[in-house]
């Protein structure tokens, strides 16, 4: 009896990591629903408003108006809140609704808004938002949207934003790996660098 | 990334030693080390423990052999058979040589160190395992193991010293081997900003932490690649050659007031730290 319970045991368990290992195995890299988590802002921010097209009510202001710094630094920054009353302050049409109500309450208190982090990389990785900006929007001649995209997605159409690629390794690997052109008119192209430290520290 | 893609990709993912028909391209970082200037006074290695996060250990891990200073001065005296050095001691600041065809690399059972285009040895610690074959084969004990969990179990960095972490650094963890990087997150800040305006970084224009506080500038560091490099011009004077491992100082007789050498060079791991002897009162 006891032996047979045991056999049991040892087949469920083997059968169960049979089917997990399966399960595994056929996984994708992105499936539908791998958007990260769903990260809460202290105030729900519409990108969509801010830098969707014009057709569907956005005002397609370019990703480099608030985060400034990613043409010249590693980390691409999050607006200072002075940026965002800059414009509010004269926008009277949305002056009393809820978010932007909220956006006054940290500006008179004086208060930076605690944004979180969406798209964070473990801190072994380097990842410069400079070189990449300089390659495509600046050498190449992308819309800046397009090139953000390749990492964020097609933020335009969302609230808050939410990372939509994998963020890994293979995938940084996947398209340093293919041939770019090195700028918009040349048809002189390369791929991105594969040294280790080159994103690894 | 895929295991087959890293496979199929081998020579591209490991660089080897750069021979006629595959030369450094762009950059080859390459230091020298002026022992006559040298006073053995341990600033680069205080600036060392600075710039890259290494845990202060203390005496009793020390004396275990758990030290973690990427460049230590090794002393030497010369005795000639008496009972004290009338000179006193030589010192030898001894890091990480960044061998072109470096010992350490062959062994790794998972790749994790390697030579990059740059001609650096890289060690990428979030793929060390902590097998430590790599420090059994370095020639010139230059990896550092770390055996405890230094910034939580034992708390190096207790409040506020935690602010001066360099934050271009890892805190690296348990069990992961680590070296010498050339200061390798100061050579990508110095990349990019020249890449930005399209031109290969300038010479001096990127210095390594030790190098940097050297009081006396013993230490000098930079691309062998350009002609302009005070390092390049360094190693011309003193013949030294980078894939050579026998310089004309040991072959020629009336070279031998060439001071460059490299150490343990017979071992063929070519590397890419020159040292100038001292000259000596009895030498001359
Ligand atoms: S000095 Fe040691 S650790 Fe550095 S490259 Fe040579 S063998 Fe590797
Ligand atoms: S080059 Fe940088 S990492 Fe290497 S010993 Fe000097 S300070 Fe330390």
């Amino acid at each position: 009896m006891y032996c047979f319970l045991r056999l049991s045991v040892l087949l469920v368990g083997l059968i169960v990591s049979a089917s997990s290992y399966a399960a595994n195995a056929v996984q994708p890299l992105t499936t539908a629903d791998d958007l990260g988590p769903k990260v809460e802002q202290p105030i729900e921010f519409p990108h969509d408003r801010h830098a969707g097209d014009a057709a569907k009510g956005g005002m397609e202001i370019n990703c480099m108006y608030c985060h400034t710094y990613a043409r010249r630094s590693i980390v691409a920054g999050i607006p200072p809140l002075q940026k965002c009353i800059g414009c509010h302050q004269s926008i009277e049409s949305v002056r009393e609704t809820p978010r932007i109500k909220k956006l006054f309450e940290y500006w008179e208190a004086k208060k930076a808004v605690p944004w979180k982090k969406v798209h964070d990389l473990p801190d072994f990785v380097r990842f410069n938002h400079e070189r990449h900006i300089q390659r495509f929007v600046f050498a190449q001649n992308k819309p800046v949207q397009e090139a953000c995209g390749y990492c964020h997605g097609d933020v335009k159409t969302m609230t808050v934003a939410r990372r939509q690629k994998p963020l890994s390794m293979g995938w940084c690997v996947s398209c340093h790996q293919k041939d770019h052109p090195v700028d918009a008119t040349s048809t002189k192209t390369t791929h991105g660098p594969n040294d280790c430290w080159q994103c690894h520290k | 990334m895929s295991i087959t893609n890293l496979l199929e990709n081998w020579s591209d993912f490991r660089q080897q030693h750069p021979s006629d028909d595959r030369p450094h391209r762009e950059y080859k970082w390459a230091m020298s080390i002026d022992l006559d200037a040298c006073t053995g006074c341990n600033a680069c290695s205080v600036a060392c423990y600075a710039e890259n996060n290494l845990p202060v250990v203390g005496k009793e891990k020390f004396a275990h052999g758990h030290s973690h200073h990427w460049i230590r001065i090794e002393r030497y005296w010369d005795n000639d058979g008496r009972e004290f050095a009338d000179q006193g001691a030589q010192f030898l600041p001894m890091l990480c040589q960044h061998c072109e065809a470096a010992p350490c690399e062959t062994v790794c059972p998972v790749g994790a160190t390697n030579h990059t285009a740059d001609g650096l040895n890289s060690q990428v610690y979030n793929r060390c395992v902590g097998s430590r074959y790599c420090n059994a084969n370095c020639p010139y004990k230059a990896r550092y193991f770390n055996w405890y969990d230094y910034p939580t179990t034992d708390n190096v960095w207790p409040e506020p010293m935690n602010q001066q972490l360099n934050p271009d650094v890892t805190v690296r963890g348990k069990g992961v081997m680590e070296k010498c990087t050339f200061c390798v997150q100061r050579l990508t800040v110095a990349k990019s900003d020249a890449r930005s305006e399209g031109r290969s970084v300038l010479d001096g224009e990127v210095q390594t932490a030790c190098q940097q506080v050297c009081p006396t500038g013993a230490i000098s560091f930079g691309n062998l690649v350009d002609p302009l490099a005070k390092v390049g011009k360094q190693w011309m004077t003193q013949q030294v050659e980078l894939n050579k491992d026998k310089q004309a100082k040991d072959t020629a007789e009336e070279a031998a007031k060439l001071r460059g050498y490299r150490i343990l060079e017979e071992l063929r791991t070519y590397p890419s730290v020159m040292y100038l002897e001292q000259l000596r009162e009895s030498a001359i």
